[in-house]
């Protein structure tokens, strides 16, 4: 039973990484209808930020507290949203280009911001120093790390943050109105260029953010982008496109399905490898909607 | 005429200028060296190559070979065997009279095209694949790093004399990884030891948690780890901790790499690790101490093979009495009982009977970790 709890613990962090992850994706797809395979990279970039922020290695008296290291993921990760959106995305809605062009240009985003990773931090990887230490707490049989406990209660009340932002403000419910019919909210006076600005703000924030959090458990290094990418659209497939809560669900179900394989499925472990493959090209097939339908649909 | 004169004067001078810049430029001796900067070798490379800036400084000072400075020329290979083998043309073209390669073995592969045909001396002092001496019969080409082979066999006579019966094999998926993973297993079953379960941490993992709860159930005596991709490891070692797990951890010599103590720092102690060098032995202490005055610094063993490498290469030139390649093949062929920093106490390398791989099957140890460190020996050979 130990073994089952102390899996449940490993499990919802990583899931709510995945979720995350899934959530910037959603952040701008729901309005601008692009998937922006880059926010991987944005979570590299957020994993890099906070390292540098938290260790200066040759200056330690600079080295700065985590929350310093938070406020510098999201200024940077938000500066960097914005002018990825002003200079790629922004002149190809002005020409009226197809929506495949800002994607296949967000592809290009992806490799400079790889590249640029490696050319700045170089390809050793860096640890990250977690917050609260790396000793073993337990809070009766759920026991994990606190950098687990931490991802878990951060991912829950962000969520919990941006389903109230979507449900309860003008802001949420005008990202909603884009989504449903990006014309007639502009009709309706909705200035379309300030949502997907924002869009790929708090997209590359939440991204980010993602990377920071997970750092402590992996290093920040600059091949960690492709698979959270994977891993955050698989979660989101699975949860479905329309929805925050859905975003939340896919990563979990991810996980669990993930961690509860590995450990109980009596199959080699190298096999494991392919659950999210599996998981995707399911739900396309059989639930292309996701667990959560989106709102239109209900 | 004057103008004619004037000319003359001008192409004499020229001609000295020219005779006086090869003047010059025969007053060192070229050395080639290819390294990785930036891709997945970096890891050893860069510390083997600055054992040999290091060894070639040292060798420098005490008046250089045949009277002549060493002079490196350093290129970049990015690890990949296309690129190093254009790189090793690039040296030969420059005027090397020998190569050392220390990037990876297939790159170290490839660039021995070069060597066999344009007849250069090429030394690899750190890559341990078996088959760089076999796939091609390249009579310049040189190995003195510790074989896979070697490595092996040192760990499980270690493994074999604790007395552990059944062992778990954890690797990340990466080829090199496997490869590892598959030469364990091999050897574990032939010495008798059985392998009870095989757990594989995928590349972009969030954890390893599950992978270690299967190690724990299955009560082995000890894990071997067989991963090669750092964050990976790092995943294992947090799991292992957060799990309270108390079996003995062995592995390979890719765990001598100082960047995985940084990596997974205050993790890793008591994990034993072969290698090949024993910080005891006379000729150990004269390179860590030469490299700490150097870098302020205490060294890992990966810079130890370089020096190694560019003593043995300075040691062939003098041997040779001239820069003539077929002399330095020679020369470099003929080395016997060379005792080197790398190696086991009592060991020496030499290249007996026609074989190119140079490393004593005696040579290798297994060193525990401790206090974040590379620690002592605990095991040397294969008995």
């Amino acid at each position: 039973m130990s073994d089952l709890l102390e899996l449940v613990v490993s499990a919802t962090a990583s899931g709510s990484i995945y979720a995350l992850v899934a959530l910037a994706y959603l952040l701008i797809l729901r309005p601008t209808s692009i998937i922006n395979f880059a926010v991987g990279e944005w979570a590299a970039t957020g994993a890099f930020v906070g390292v540098a922020a938290q260790t200066t290695l040759a200056w330690p008296a600079l080295d700065g507290p985590y929350w310093l290291a938070v406020i510098a993921v999201l200024v940077c990760l938000g500066a960097l949203g914005w002018l990825v959106e002003a200079l790629t995305v922004r002149p190809l809605i002005a020409r009226g280009a197809n929506i495949t062009s800002p994607i296949l240009a967000l592809l290009g985003v992806l490799v400079i911001f790889r590249e640029s990773l490696t050319m700045l931090f170089g390809a050793d990887p860096l640890p990250s120093p977690p917050p609260f230490g790396f000793k073993r707490v337990a809070f009766g049989l759920f026991a994990g790390v606190p950098q687990q406990f931490l991802i878990i209660t951060v991912t829950f009340v962000l969520f919990a943050a941006v389903w109230l932002f979507f449900e309860r403000t003008v802001w949420g419910r005008a990202f909603e109105a884009v989504a449903l019919n990006r014309r007639a909210a502009a009709l309706m006076g909705i200035n379309l260029r300030r949502v997907t600005t924002f869009a790929f703000v708090s997209g590359a924030m939440v991204a980010g953010l993602a990377g920071l959090l997970m750092s402590p458990l992996t290093s920040a290094h600059y091949m960690m982008g492709l698979p959270l990418a994977i891993q955050g659209f698989t979660a989101l497939v699975i949860g479905g496109v329309g929805r925050v809560e859905g975003a939340l669900l896919g990563g979990l179900v991810l996980a669990f399905v993930e961690q509860l394989g590995a450990r109980y499925l009596p199959i080699p472990s190298g096999l494991t490898l392919g659950f999210p493959f599996v998981l995707l090209i399911l739900f396309l097939f059989l639930r292309p909607s996701g667990l959560m339908p989106p709102r239109e649909a209900r | 005429m004057p103008l004619l004169r004037s000319l003359r004067g001008a192409l004499a001078l020229a001609l000295l200028l020219t005779q006086g810049a090869v003047a010059t430029a025969q007053e060192t001796v070229k050395i080639g060296v290819i390294t990785d900067h930036v891709a997945s070798a970096k890891f050893y490379a860069e510390p083997v190559t600055r054992g040999v800036e290091l060894g070639a400084k040292m060798i420098n000072q005490n008046g250089g070979v045949l009277g002549k400075k060493i002079e490196l020329i350093i290129e970049d290979d990015q690890n990949k065997p296309d690129v190093s083998a254009a790189k090793a043309r690039k040296l030969v073209d420059d005027g090397v009279v020998a190569i050392i390669s220390n990037t990876g073995s297939p790159a170290t592969q490839q660039a021995q095209t070069v060597s066999l045909e344009t007849k250069t001396l090429h030394l690899t002092p750190a890559n341990s694949a078996d088959t760089l001496t076999t796939q091609l019969d390249d009579p310049y080409f040189f190995q003195t790093g510790p074989l896979a082979s070697i490595q092996l066999a040192t760990l499980m006579a270690y493994t074999k004399s604790r007395g552990f019966k059944d062992v778990a094999i954890v690797r990340d998926n990466s080829s090199l990884s496997q490869s590892f993973a598959d030469s364990f297993r091999k050897g574990l079953e032939k010495v008798g030891i059985k392998v009870a379960l095989q757990e594989v941490i995928p590349q972009g993992a969030t954890s390893a948690v599950a992978n270690l709860q299967k190690v724990r159930a299955a009560k082995v005596d000890a894990i071997l780890q067989a991963g090669v991709l750092g964050p990976e490891m790092l995943q294992f070692f947090r799991a292992y901790q957060q799990l309270g797990m108390t079996e003995p951890v062995l592995g390979s010599y890719n765990l001598s790499i100082p960047a995985y103590l940084t990596m997974a720092k205050d993790l890793m102690d008591g994990v034993v690790f072969v290698d090949a060098f024993d910080a005891d032995k006379p000729e150990a202490k004269a390179f860590t101490e030469a490299y700490g005055k150097e870098y302020h610094e205490q060294p890992s063993s990966l810079p130890a093979y370089g020096w190694d490498g560019i003593h043995l290469i300075a040691q062939a030139i003098e041997k040779a009495g001239s820069l003539d390649k077929e002399k330095l093949r020679a020369a470099m062929a003929s080395t016997t009982n060379y005792v080197g920093a790398i190696g086991a106490k009592g060991t020496s390398w030499g290249f007996r009977d026609g074989k190119r791989t140079g490393f004593d099957p005696q040579g290798a140890v297994v060193r525990v970790i401790k206090d974040n460190q590379h620690g002592p020996v605990v095991f040397a050979g294969q008995n």
